[in-house]
């Protein structure tokens, strides 16, 4: 997918040409989850990882904020988007906040274009089922590339976040469950060749015809920085600080209002005490 | 680069990182191509690995101790959510779309039990035996009761593998451990949702110690 005029194509082709009636969604779907090599030099450093992961976080960030300023949900459907569209702002909150302390430059948020996605309450919810399930399997396929296991252990907490929005958007949308709510025993890794294909879609014109900018996820970000391990103690505290931007978004929520019922029962880490099954 | 993930220290070294990633798809304990991605799983778990010649297998204990521990910890674990979702969904308590949505868990736990005890095997360690497990008084006595000690099975599995992400020092157990979290994830939003619950709880999953998962499974296994 080095070809920015392959990219223009697949949009063009999927989103306003002949086949834009099964746009984003489709372009996501159709997505081969087959296993293929991925090549050594796709991520230079965990800051070209993390680059690629602010990257689809932007994508959904912006994607859910214009999908909940639609009006197309209501009730518990709105409420669990809401949630989701949070997360994925504290994603991006995080990354950012991670890349800079580690002395790299966060791409920028790319211009966007999402098509017929909100063309309805089904339309919004089945793309986001998609791009749910691709950057489950963007992350998955970049995390043998992490060195840094502060980094990893972070990547590898938004990873399951995203598995829980891809599940949970697919039972609002009465998906079956083996093969819809779940993608079997086993999450499967998508290399980053076609995660890009798949998010080319929704990458608008303007960025395609004026040649990717930094925000692109087609260099996977042009960090200078080295993989250079001798600021592990940096690291470490750069995730202290994402996880700072991620705890602050967590307490916004708590403030809000929950759907009826909502318990803490996930707090299994905190005194132990509530963990007793 | 996933040589790094050894921390430097002696591993008994396949020739490439292909040829290993090739006996490992020959013994179905990751996916085939998985390549040079942490993109190994336990897609296929335990077929062939019995005919797998025994010289080569013995290569795989290559891993170091502490990983074959941490599969030993999953295992356990996998174990009583196998038997947990086995005994519940034997209960009759779920009807319709949570039957149809809890069924599968079920049978994912039992593939994950499947799965890290043809790794354990293939890597050269020796797999725990199935713990005895005793489960409260009431536990299966309506649906209610068994959706809500799901939940929390499912989040404590949740907690224990991110505990568990950052000490794993082998690529392809780093690969399978989170290709098993993020469908015990799955596991645990569908189960809130059901419940009408908080599907999301943070932003980020949490991790948990092993001291902490075990002192909340301890009193049901011996």
């Amino acid at each position: 997918m080095s070809n920015p005029f392959l990219l223009r194509q697949s949009r063009q082709d999927l989103v306003h040409g002949q086949l834009s009636s099964v746009a984003p969604a489709t372009a996501l779907g159709a997505l081969n989850h087959r296993w293929a090599l991925a090549a050594p030099g796709d991520f230079a450093s965990d800051i070209d990882v993390l680059n690629y992961a602010l990257t689809l976080e932007y994508l959904e960030a912006e994607f859910y904020r214009q999908g909940n300023s639609a009006g197309l949900l209501s009730g518990i459907e709105a409420q669990y988007l809401a949630q989701v569209g949070e997360d994925e702002q504290a994603h991006v909150t995080a990354l950012t906040q991670t890349i800079q302390q580690l002395g790299g430059t966060p791409v920028e948020q790319p211009w966007v274009d999402f098509g017929d996605a909100f063309a309805s309450r089904d339309s919004y919810l089945t793309t986001s089922v998609t791009f749910e399930n691709v950057g489950v399997g963007a992350y998955l396929g970049a995390a043998g590339f992490i060195q840094d296991k502060t980094i990893l252990a972070a990547a590898a907490g938004i990873f399951g976040v995203e598995a829980r929005h891809a599940a949970v958007v697919a039972m609002l949308l009465g998906l079956p469950a083996e093969g819809g709510v779940y993608r079997g025993a086993f999450e499967t890794p998508i290399e980053k060749a076609e995660v890009l294909a798949a998010v080319a879609p929704f990458l608008a014109p303007s960025q395609m015809a004026g040649g990717m900018p930094s925000g692109a996820p087609e260099t996977g970000g042009g960090s200078t920085v080295s993989t250079d391990r001798s600021g592990l103690i940096t690291a470490g505290s750069v995730a202290a600080l994402a996880a700072a931007g991620v705890a602050a978004a967590t307490v916004q929520r708590r403030r809000a209002d929950r759907p009826a019922g909502v318990t803490e029962s996930a707090d299994v880490t905190g005194d132990g005490s509530s963990a007793s099954v | 680069m996933r040589r790094k993930m050894f921390g430097g220290r002696p591993v008994v070294e396949f020739q490439t990182g292909l040829q290993r990633r090739e006996f490992l798809r020959l013994a179905g304990i990751v996916g085939v191509g998985a390549g040079f991605v942490a993109g190994g799983v336990l897609s296929a778990p335990a077929a062939g690995a019995a005919t797998v010649p025994g010289s080569r297998a013995a290569a795989l204990a290559a891993i170091e101790t502490s990983d074959l521990d941490i599969l030993n910890y999953a295992l356990t674990l996998e174990y009583l959510e196998a038997d947990f979702y086995a005994t519940g969904l034997q209960s009759g308590l779920l009807t319709d779309r949570e039957l149809e949505l809890v069924t599968p868990i079920g049978d994912h736990e039992q593939q994950h039990v499947d799965a890290v005890t043809a790794a354990l095997t293939a890597f050269g360690g020796t797999p725990v035996a199935k713990p005895k497990i005793t489960y409260p008084a009431g536990t299966f006595a309506s649906r209610d009761s068994f959706l809500q000690t799901a939940a929390q099975f499912e989040e404590l599995g949740v907690t224990a593998y991110h505990g568990k992400v950052p000490l794993i020092k082998d690529a392809d157990v780093l690969a399978a451990a989170a290709s098993i979290a993020g469908v015990e994830s799955r596991h645990a939003a569908v189960i809130a949702a059901l419940l009408q619950g908080d599907p999301f709880p943070a932003p980020v999953e949490k991790a948990a110690s092993e001291e902490q998962v075990l002192a909340a499974v301890t009193p049901l296994i011996s």
